[in-house]
């Protein structure tokens, strides 16, 4: 049984947070915090430990996704990034440092098996299930769980 | 006599003494216009002209012996050509160049010159011989051909930003729309998940949870075809075995088996959404019913390509379902409706146990 994760949320669109925030903890994992830009994530406290972040890449006061992905790389260096957007194409080669993308429109099925996949590599890495096709891997987190 | 000998003609040809020589007087007579200059005379002076050339330049013979040939340059020579012949002169080299030269009433001609040394048996530059032609017709047709062609090129290149501006509002454009699609189609998900979370009766929370996969399986389809660097054409292959993947998997159904035999197969992205909600309807259907109560089974998923037409086979080995509440259900009327759209054909087969439904449907052509 695998255990429960801490989630960041930084999704400026309220709807698709609230659904995430949902999937989440229906799946058994904690929402840490939400946030909807850059300037929230740096208003967390420091001593927060996410394991994972569901981050998009259009956030609100015109701050980006990358942002807030290497402040949370600085702040909290163990923890999964996954960006969630519709513009997987903006998203460099080494995905900035993040681990991994989730590509909208997302379904249920797609995001609750990624969140499974992730919560089992996350404490027992690497993952004994097979990565879903609706999450893709970034070269850090194929370097990380081999 | 050798070729290397050549120069002994030249050298029989002494403009004091050349009327009786038959080199000398085919020269004077030719309707090659040609000239002689002698480096040895300060200024390298013309010392011989034939009649062909008095008649090209306007000049009498008068006029041309004692000058340098420079006299038929005017302002509208090309200062690099005349450098070009400086150098050969300098050098004691052949130069082969088209001038633009001044005849004595002002008018220009386009002369196809070339001059070549003539040297002395001890290799001493003797004479300068110099023929030329007037090619100001081949000259100015090449020119008219250049100017046109200069305007041609401007033109298709104005065009062609033209329509590569257009292209780019186009694609701009297209991607706002794509983008407000896929927002849009995020957004509707969203809703209709948090609206179910809210229901209690579970059998209209059945029936939203029906609708938010159906949504969810054209959310799919719209991503993977955004995604594809071919928007024309659509794997139906590669969807199906994610979707059963995705379906069985978020179930939380660690008890049904999958058989998963599928391989890329491309039919055409107009029938993309009605093929992907018909799997979609046939995938959760066996989830559902065949598997209902936490009865434990095996799902297989198979795809096949045949030469012009694909085949997806979907098998569970549930208790199977009557015909009679199979065609009354809303995902039957789904299938059997939307196959005929996308010229597709769904078969129902009792396999007993279980149920194999069979969707077969043209592919597209595949392209180089």
């Amino acid at each position: 049984m695998t255990r429960t994760m801490d989630v960041l949320v930084v999704e400026d669109e309220m709807l698709l947070a609230m659904d995430i925030e949902a999937m989440i903890e229906d799946s058994g994992h904690r929402v840490l915090a939400e946030a909807a830009s850059l300037q929230d994530v740096q208003a967390l406290p420091d001593d927060l430990n996410p394991q994972l972040a569901f981050v998009d890449l259009h956030l609100a006061h015109n701050s980006t996704g990358f942002e807030v992905c290497s402040y949370i790389r600085q702040h909290w260096p163990d923890t999964l990034i996954i960006f969630v957007t519709a513009n997987v194409s903006k998203i460099p080669a080494d995905f900035s440092g993040a681990h991994g993308v989730i590509a909208k429109p997302f379904s249920h099925a797609g995001v609750v098996n990624a969140i499974k996949y992730l919560a089992d590599g996350a404490f027992d890495p690497p993952p004994s299930i097979p990565r879903p096709a609706s999450l893709v891997a970034s070269p850090h987190l194929k370097t990380r769980w081999g | 006599m050798r070729q290397r000998d050549d120069w002994h003609l030249t050298d029989v040809l002494e403009y004091e003494h050349g009327r009786g020589d038959p080199f000398a007087a085919a020269v004077r007579a030719t309707r090659m216009p040609m000239v002689i200059t002698d480096p040895a005379q300060p200024d390298n002076p013309i010392v011989f002209c034939n009649v062909a050339f008095q008649r090209l330049t306007g000049y009498d013979r008068e006029e041309i012996i004692g000058r340098n040939c420079r006299f038929l340059q005017g302002p509208d020579t090309d200062p690099a050509k005349i450098a070009e012949i400086r150098e050969a002169v300098r050098d004691g080299h052949a130069v082969d160049v088209d001038l633009l030269n001044y005849r004595k009433d002002g008018t220009t001609f386009w002369n196809a010159l070339y001059l070549s040394p003539v040297r002395d048996a001890d290799g001493v530059v003797r004479f300068f011989f110099a023929s030329q032609f007037d090619v100001t017709e081949r000259v100015e047709a090449q020119n008219i051909i250049n100017d046109q062609k200069l305007l041609v090129e401007r033109e298709v290149e104005r065009r062609t930003a033209d329509l590569r501006a257009a292209l780019e509002a186009k694609t701009l454009l297209l991607h706002e729309v794509d983008h407000r699609v896929k927002n849009n189609l995020t957004m509707i998900g969203s809703l209709l998940r948090l609206q179910v979370r809210t229901i209690d009766d579970p059998s209209i929370a059945a029936k939203l949870d029906s609708m938010l996969e159906r949504v969810d399986a054209l959310a799919v389809v719209h991503r993977q075809l955004y995604q594809s660097s071919d928007i024309a054409r659509f794997d139906i292959g590669s969807f199906a075995e994610n979707l059963i993947s995705d379906v069985v998997g978020s179930s939380g159904r660690g008890d049904i088996d999958l058989d998963i035999k599928a391989q890329p197969l491309f039919v055409d992205a107009a029938n993309a959404s009605a093929l992907g909600l018909i799997l979609n309807e046939i995938l959760t259907n066996a989830v559902k019913h065949a598997f209902a109560d936490g009865r434990s089974g095996s799902l297989s998923l198979l795809v096949e390509g045949e030469e012009d037409h694909g085949i997806i086979k979907i098998c569970d080995d549930g208790p199977g379902m009557p015909s009679s509440q199979r065609s009354r259900s809303i995902g039957t009327s789904l299938i059997t409706r939307l196959a005929r759209q996308a010229n597709a054909e769904a078969t129902w087969r009792d396999a007993k146990p279980g149920t194999c439904v069979t969707i077969t449907f043209p592919k597209t052509e595949m392209r180089s």
